[in-house]
């Protein structure tokens, strides 16, 4: 009887004793005061043997589970003092999470560049592979392949860079479908995207800019075609869906030939004094056509038996219109602060 | 090309009569000749009027001003004016107070000295009408208007003119006769009809002057036609015709001169008026230059010809070269009276050759490179000469001399129901035929078409069907993508590590630019380019736009450190980290190239201790980016003319000499203004295959760590100490334990380290894939490394 009543009483003053504690300190005293040599539960533990054999069982049991009840509820206070005394030498560690980062800041990529992937992978998944060549070429792939002889009026349209062998900087990038017809013949579906050139240079035309051609060469290919290609380009590029419109034109390569207008991005139209389409609504993006039957015999392919068309747009004008871009020139002058201003909004 | 809309009325009467100049545009535009602007000549002018001066009088007291009491058909006014070249009863035009001039002045009330002037006469360029007047005076009408005539609808001062962009293949339209029937084409109800100087003229006399042979040995010279006209008075063309011409765009000069610039205007047929006096013999032949031949052309310079070229000559001598330009001595004059007017068809092929060789773009050539009707230099030459009666007086009954060669005649073209069908969608053979017939295309049956005269462009199948597609517009075709795919589209290997070569640089800080191909044509001195260096020997562009834009690159450096230069004179004081790739043109290739410099700004100050980036960091992006390429990059020490002679290495990968990365040669530095520019650049040929990485299990046994401090001459290389670390292990360790990893953690000069050496302490791990190796077998194999490496020469710290 007496055992039991000191096992209680040891239990309240241990309940008493550990919510009091505030420190390691004061936990480690509890400790010693409850587990120690001379401990409150070690002396009951001790006197077990004074009692008498039937109740020393029960007894005995009650003290271990007092005894687990004890170590357990010590480690678990003990864990929480020490969780809240390093939470406070932490918050006098405190940093300023404001501070600009250290190390390096992330790069920027290039509008034309960024577009010129951007619709090289729309293109793939309309089934075209790119195709390349070079950038100093012959006259022969740049104009006479494509239905422009030397005395031909349209070449006024290009003014090209020469250099002392004859050979000259391409004017658009269509050679490399002259090339690619003669390599892959028919059917066809590839783009060629690059650098081109031209002997002009003012506000709105850079003597370097980049275009990116496609060509399509099957059996009894429907200008329809043609159409629904351009404007799912146009669309997954914008990522909307836009009115677009087609005019009739001229280019020596393609018959017939016509250039896509598409709603103009900024305002859709709507704005009389709009600075991307001056109030017109539309924006002229690419030039294209049904391929001229001398270009595709130039290719070494019958164009009794096959046909096709193609289209040209440039990226330079693709990406300005996408990222609102107003000058040309800034394109092509590496400054680190115009490019990165896209992306930080403001130079560091 | 301009197009006046009076006189586009006298060629066609257009079904709708209602349609506005703007409809027209618009159709025009759809149809493939872009309408760039549309201007009413008027512009704002308002309440302007005939007036007849009925009275004249000097200012009471500023004798410079002239006092002109008017007749404005309403009533009378007074009006000051400091001209001087009116007379009592001449008519003139009148602003009066309240009108508004086109360029929106509104007029008043002015005091001159006491007299009150109410509006004022004005002069052509007051009117807006600029080189038909002196426009120093007033302008002084003929008789025909009536004082208070609005002047919006005299002498076509109130015209719209359309600016349309005339496509090269489309030579046919540089007229307003062309325009006329392109019209007639697209609104196929108009009519089209003559102005009366077309109509036929009597023409039965002989020439009064003897005259003898055109001779036309040069085939390219398909006609040639001589009309005369005598007793011309040479004077100012009338008023009407010279409001048009201005319109135009064509300054009137003097009578004789602007028939011929009228009828070009009209009817395209680019025409010549020689004074017959001038000439040096009274023979024509048009021949082809000689090799070499020297000809003084009418703009004053002196051409080198060449066998191509094609000259009107007359007694041997060279007055014109043909369809191009005239010579200086033939032209008209003041005092000219006896004029003869050339009138040609020339070959498109050798008047384009000439004129794009020779740089010479006159409106004559203009139009024969874009072919001329050949049929209508007679016609041309009869208008002509009916205007030379009218506005210079002239005597104009005499036959007209012609020679031709053979001219090439349209041929039939026949339209399929197949193709027209694949096209377009659409195939309906008898309206096609309709619209064809509108275009002056002829149906000659069995569905075969025969172009008229004046549409050389028109030669296959598909010219047929664009000229239906254009007139039917494009817009209702529906959208349609295409069938099956021929084959599994590939984007490519150069677009494949173009991609990944930017995704990994932005993705390390980097910038991506694109910079010009071509450099200023000193770049390789700048460079320090030996000139016999591979870099040195640019392509050189033979007709550059500036000398700064005149090599091609055959290094993408120079122009990443112009973006550099031009990022620090914009304002930009941070990191410089930019990258490019693109072609290189070296040894007629063109190497895909990437590029890239590291600066650290011209304010490297920040809140943490050291912000700055050196080789290491930059050779860390290069060797990031070649061995995510799944490559292995060894890094060389090496040269280049531009870089820092004791911070340079080559990069190396499978043993091909790839780049460099390094930091820039001082001196460069120094002449850019800037500190501490580390740069690279690859030839990325060698990383177009990605090659594909062999993984290794990891050993489940666990390592055994072991460092070592080795003392090593200052010239020895990192590498080369590793190699024999390397040797060493294996020469010392059986098959079981091999060395897994090893790693320099620690470099030390200075106290304690002999001068010329440093101490380089390397951490080494051992293992087994097959047991957990025992302390002593790995002691042992470590102290017999350390042993070996002492016979070679190593001392042991």
């Amino acid at each position: 009887m007496a055992g039991e009543l000191n096992i209680n009483a040891v239990r309240v003053s241990f309940d008493e004793a550990l919510t009091a504690a505030k420190s390691l300190q004061e936990l480690d005293e509890i400790r010693v005061k409850f587990t120690g040599k001379k401990g409150d539960l070690t002396l009951l533990l001790r006197s077990l043997g004074k009692l008498p054999p039937e109740e020393r069982k029960s007894a005995g049991q009650e003290l271990n589970t007092l005894r687990d009840e004890i170590e357990t509820r010590l480690e678990q206070t003990g864990k929480k003092i020490r969780d809240a005394e390093n939470e406070k030498q932490e918050i006098s560690q405190r940093i300023d999470v404001t501070l600009p980062v250290k190390g390096r800041t992330s790069g920027a990529f290039h509008p034309v560049m960024q577009t010129m992937h951007e619709i090289a992978n729309i293109m793939q998944g309309l089934g075209y592979s790119v195709a390349t060549g070079p950038e100093i070429e012959e006259e022969f792939y740049n104009f006479e392949c494509l239905n422009v002889p030397a005395w031909h009026p349209a070449r006024d349209m290009q003014d090209t860079f020469y250099f002392p062998d004859g050979r000259l900087l391409r004017t658009h990038t269509s050679p490399v479908q002259i090339r690619a017809m003669l390599e892959y013949g028919a059917p066809l579906r590839i783009i060629c995207p690059g650098k081109v050139y031209r002997r002009d240079n003012d506000t709105t035309h850079s003597p370097m800019f980049n275009q990116m051609e496609g060509l399509l060469i099957d059996k009894d290919v429907p200008f329809s075609v043609m159409k629904g290609t351009l404007a799912e380009m146009v669309n997954a590029f914008f990522g909307k869906s836009l009115k677009s419109r087609f005019r009739a034109s001229y280019f020596p390569f393609t018959e017939p030939s016509m250039e896509l207008d598409i709603e103009c991005v900024e305002c859709s139209g709507h704005d009389e004094h709009c600075r991307v389409c001056h109030g017109t609504g539309w924006l002229e993006v690419a030039g294209m056509g049904m391929v001229h039957p001398n270009v595709i015999r130039a290719g070494k392919i019958d164009p009794d038996e096959f046909n096709g068309f193609a289209f040209g747009i440039g990226l330079d004008r693709m990406a300005m219109l996408k990222y609102g871009i107003s000058d040309l020139r800034l394109l092509f002058d590496g400054n680190v602060s115009y490019f990165m201003s896209g992306f930080q909004g403001e130079a560091e | 090309m301009l197009i006046s809309w009076e006189l586009l009325k006298k060629f066609i009467d257009i079904e709708p009569i209602d349609l506005t100049p703007e409809e027209l545009a618009e159709r025009l535009t759809f149809s493939g000749s872009e309408v760039e602007g549309i201007t009413y000549t008027a512009g704002k002018m308002k309440g302007i009027v005939a007036a007849r001066i009925d009275a004249l009088e000097t200012h009471p007291s500023e004798s410079k001003y002239s006092i002109a009491h008017l007749n404005t058909g309403t009533g009378e006014n007074v009006c000051v004016t400091s001209a001087t070249n009116m007379k009592k009863g001449d008519l003139v035009f009148y602003a009066g107070a309240g009108s508004i001039l086109p360029d929106g002045t509104e007029m008043g009330t002015r005091d001159f000295h006491g007299v009150e002037s109410f509006g004022m006469m004005l002069s052509a360029e007051e009117l807006g009408l600029h080189d038909v007047d002196d426009p120093s005076g007033l302008l002084i009408l003929p008789n025909d208007a009536m004082p208070g005539d609005d002047a919006k609808n005299l002498y076509h001062i109130g015209d719209v003119i359309l600016d349309v962009s005339i496509t090269p293949n489309r030579g046919d339209l540089l007229s307003l006769l062309g325009m006329a029937r392109e019209i007639k084409g697209l609104y196929p109800k108009s009519t089209l009809k003559m102005p009366e100087w077309m109509r036929p003229l009597e023409q039965k006399e002989e020439w009064t002057e003897e005259f003898g042979k055109i001779s036309l040995p040069d085939k390219g010279c398909y006609a040639y036609r001589l009309g005369l006209a005598t007793n011309a008075t040479m004077k100012q063309s009338p008023l009407t015709a010279k409001v048009d011409l201005a319109h135009l765009g064509m300054r009137p000069i003097i009578n004789a001169v602007d028939v011929t610039n009228y009828i070009m205007l009209m009817l395209g047929q680019p025409l010549h008026a020689f004074d017959l006096n001038t000439l040096p013999e009274r023979e024509i032949t048009v021949r082809a230059a000689h090799n070499g031949e020297k000809m003084l052309t009418l703009d004053g310079k002196e051409r080198v010809l060449t066998e191509r070229d094609m000259l009107i000559t007359s007694g041997g001598e060279a007055i014109a070269l043909a369809g191009v330009m005239g010579g200086e001595q033939t032209g008209i004059n003041d005092d000219t009276s006896t004029i003869v007017i050339e009138s040609a068809s020339f070959s498109p092929i050798r008047v384009g050759h000439t004129s794009r060789r020779l740089g010479i773009n006159s409106e004559a050539a203009f139009r024969f490179a874009r072919t001329v009707d050949p049929a209508m230099s007679k016609i041309a030459l009869m208008a002509a000469t009916t205007l030379m009666r009218d506005w210079c007086g002239a005597v104009v009954d005499y036959k007209p001399l012609s020679a031709e060669n053979e001219i090439h005649e349209p041929t039939a073209i026949t339209l399929t129901r197949k193709k027209l069908s694949t096209y377009l969608s659409w195939d309906n053979m008898t309206e096609a035929a309709k619209i064809l017939e509108g275009f002056g295309i002829k149906n000659t049956g069995e569905n075969k078409f025969v172009p008229p005269t004046w549409r050389p462009d028109i030669t296959i199948e598909e010219d047929l069907i664009e000229e239906i597609g254009r007139f039917r517009g494009y817009n209702e075709t529906e959208d349609k993508l295409p069938g099956e795919l021929p084959r599994r589209a590939d984007i490519g290997a150069s677009m494949r590590l173009a991609g990944f070569v930017r995704n990994s640089l932005m993705a390390r800080g980097y910038t991506e630019v694109v910079t010009y191909s071509f450099l200023p044509e000193d770049f390789p001195e700048k460079l320090r380019l030996p000139e016999d260096d591979e870099c040195a020997k640019t392509f050189k562009i033979a007709n550059p736009i500036s000398r700064d834009q005149m090599a091609m690159r055959t290094t993408l450096l120079p122009g990443l450190l112009m973006g550099m230069r031009t990022s620090i004179v914009s304002g930009w004081r941070g990191p410089v980290k930019i990258f490019e790739q693109g072609k290189v043109f070296i040894n007629n290739k063109e190497p895909e190239h990437a590029a890239g410099i590291l600066f650290n700004g011209t304010d490297t100050r920040s809140p943490f201790a050291n912000r700055s980036e050196d080789f290491y960091n930059i050779k860390a992006d290069v060797e990031a980016l070649i061995i995510s390429r799944g490559y292995k990059p060894v890094f060389v020490s090496g040269h280049e003319p531009f870089t820092h002679a004791g911070q340079t290495a080559n990069i190396f990968v499978d043993g091909v000499n790839v780049g460099f990365v390094a930091r820039l040669k001082p001196a460069i530095e120094q002449e850019l203004d800037v500190e501490g520019v580390y740069a690279f650049e690859l030839d990325l040929t060698a990383l177009a295959n990605p090659k594909k990485p062999e993984f290794t299990p990891a050993s489940s046994f666990p390592a055994s760590f072991r460092d070592i401090s080795l003392l090593v001459a200052v010239d020895k290389s990192n590498d080369d100490v590793m190699k024999d670390i390397r040797e060493t292990v294996n020469e010392a360790s059986g098959d079981e334990l091999t060395l897994e990893n090893l790693r320099l953690f620690d470099i030390y000069e200075g106290k304690g380290i002999p001068e010329g050496f440093r101490s380089l302490a390397y951490s080494l791990s051992y293992r087994s894939h097959t047991r957990t190796l025992k302390d002593e077998e790995v002691e042992t194999v470590h102290n017999n490394v350390r042993e070996s490496l002492k016979r070679k020469g190593y001392s042991i710290r």
